[in-house]
């Protein structure tokens, strides 16, 4: 339902299924009033709930004290009026103001729980937020860079443009955007404090100047409607367990008729030589491990039709393979190197993996050093690169 | 000239960001006009923040709570101006507004209970009453969970002056 005459959209939603009630939107009315039909849809939903009763406010941007004072009271008459029925409040870290405000009312009833909805979000993210995983995403982007300073370009890229990184990661992609293409602004964008953190740090030691560094979610973005010229998020979709929620907002924020870029991988599709058919056993292993995680590091090829189903006009599509014979081989062998830390170590064993498994997924990472490194040795990784036109 | 809360000068040297000027007249028509201003303001003072998105929203929260008070109780007539300054990381905002002897009353009632030793009891009492919320209860939110030095001062020209100091992130670029 969407409340109109509210200073700004305001919308809520139920999903009897999780027993949900959600926010959304901009609320700061002049008088309670304004919240009785959003009252009495909440009332009609908890009327059919019982035992656990959530109120979702992630997406809630900004609330006045009239519409707290007035949500308080509404959430404390239910638990004080219904002795079946608790109540939880999950909040978001990107809206600043929100936890602190939402807290208060545990103060209030043993009933009411209030929590921040944060790291689960990303299946993968802690392990990307590895350290040890930073110096693999500098190498990879310093290997992709040479093929996508170029195909930016054909996607659209211009000097002067209002560009957005999404999922800007350690941001160094954005530094590379802002050096080559000197965009009227960039914002690049991430769900990770320490990535962010480490990015203006890198920002700041080259003395790059104009990169709007900003904490957000991916899915449920602050920034504005169509506000950017060209939207990039690189490596992302494969990192989210529902990459059609990403697609819809970087649809959101883009202008009409601006264009979003989105890389992904398909990570069976790696090969080498020699020993090739250990190379493909394990990363046909490797699409299998981030599967159990919830993420689909096959997404690549996938790209065109998410796109398409997107609502995305004049979509492109094609792929690069990184190579050991792109610059210095060594290059390519740590980054797989690092996956091999990552994918045969941290993420095998939470899976669960026998020592002999382990032991046979290591080798194929192995092999494909092996083959990176062998004079007349070839090691590839393919990545696919897509973009879409938002209609006028 | 009521005393300002200890360190918060009415009369700072800092140069302006930006200075709105607005009968209350016209301000006081619309209800959305809290919002507009916040967010306006707001987005301009936030482009060089560490997190301009983050701060933007802060920002704008604060100062609509600030607004949302001087429309509710104000004067009957005379010019509304908003000034926002900054040193470093804390950001002044001013507001000076048209104020009869109640009107002043309200506010040094406000400022009284958030300088006071118990305004968090108070905050969470006027967050939980039944009545609806009066001016208080935004400048207590700001004295309460923002942090904020508040602070008023009588002018001669019959109005008053509104005055918010706030840290809302920690280190700036």
């Amino acid at each position: 339902m969407i409340a109109d005459n509210m200073t700004q959209a305001f919308q809520w939603t139920f999903n009897e299924n999780d027993q949900e009630f959600s926010l959304h939107g901009s609320l700061r009315p002049q008088r309670a009033d304004e919240l009785n039909g959003c009252f009495s849809a909440m009332e009609q939903s908890v009327a059919k709930v019982s035992g656990k009763f959530y109120v979702n406010v992630r997406r809630l941007v900004r609330m006045n004290n009239v519409a707290f004072h007035a949500f308080a009271g509404k959430i404390l008459d239910l638990v004080r009026s219904r002795s079946d029925l608790s109540v939880h409040v999950t909040t978001s870290s990107v809206v600043g103001w929100a936890t602190r405000k939402f807290a208060v009312l545990e103060t209030m009833s043993d009933k009411i729980t209030v929590s921040e909805y944060d790291n689960e979000f990303y299946p993968g993210q802690s392990f990307v937020e590895d350290s040890e995983f930073i110096h693999v995403l500098r190498t990879q982007t310093k290997l992709t860079w040479r093929h996508e300073k170029e195909l930016l370009r054909k996607h659209g890229l211009k000097p002067g443009m209002q560009v957005a990184d999404i999922c800007c990661g350690i941001g160094d992609f954005a530094v590379l955007l802002q050096k080559e293409f000197e965009p009227d602004r960039l914002v690049a964008l991430d769900h990770s404090r320490s990535s962010l953190d480490y990015a203006r740090r890198v920002a700041a030691d080259f003395g790059i100047r104009g990169i709007d560094y900003v904490f957000g979610d991916a899915a449920d973005m602050l920034l504005e409607d169509n506000q950017f010229d060209f939207v990039t998020c690189r490596h992302s979709l494969q990192v989210f367990d529902q990459p059609e929620l990403i697609l819809k907002e970087l649809y959101r924020i883009c202008k009409p008729g601006g264009r979003v870029y989105v890389t992904n991988e398909k990570n069976s599709h790696c090969l080498g030589e020699p020993r090739s058919e250990s190379i493909q056993w394990t990363y046909n292993e490797v699409a299998k491990l981030w599967h159990h995680f919830d993420m689909d590091i096959e997404i690549g090829p996938k790209s065109r039709r998410l796109l398409i189903d997107g609502g995305f006009q004049n979509v492109t599509i094609g792929s690069f393979m990184v190579t050991n014979t792109d610059g210095d081989p060594q290059d390519f062998a740590d980054v797989i190197a690092s996956w091999k830390n990552l994918f045969a170590g941290k993420m095998a064993q939470e899976r669960g993996d026998s020592p002999e498994f382990i032991e046979r997924f290591a080798k194929g990472f192995d092999d494909h050093i092996f083959a990176a490194l062998h004079p007349k040795g070839y090691a590839g990784w393919p990545i696919w690169v897509a973009s879409g036109r938002k209609p006028l | 000239m009521q005393a300002p809360s200890e360190g918060i000068s009415l009369n700072s040297g800092l140069p302006q960001m930006i200075h709105l000027d607005l009968d209350i007249k016209d301000f006081c028509t619309d209800w959305t006009h809290c919002d507009l201003m916040s967010g306006y303001i707001a987005r301009m003072v936030s482009h060089n923040r560490l997190d301009s998105l983050l701060f933007s929203n802060l920002y704008s929260s604060a100062l609509n709570e600030l607004l949302e008070a001087v429309y509710r109780t104000h004067g009957s007539s005379g010019k509304l101006q908003c000034a926002v300054q900054r040193d470093g990381n804390v950001d002044r905002i001013e507001l000076t507004f048209p104020a009869d002897e109640e009107t002043y009353k309200v506010y040094e009632a406000a400022i009284a209970k958030v300088n006071g030793d118990n305004a968090e009891t108070l905050y969470l009492e006027a967050l939980f009453a039944d009545a609806e919320p009066d001016a208080s209860l935004g400048l207590l939110e700001l004295g309460v969970d923002y942090g904020a030095r508040l602070a008023i001062g009588r002018n001669e020209d019959g109005r008053m002056s509104l005055v918010a100091e706030l840290v809302l992130e920690d280190d700036a670029e």
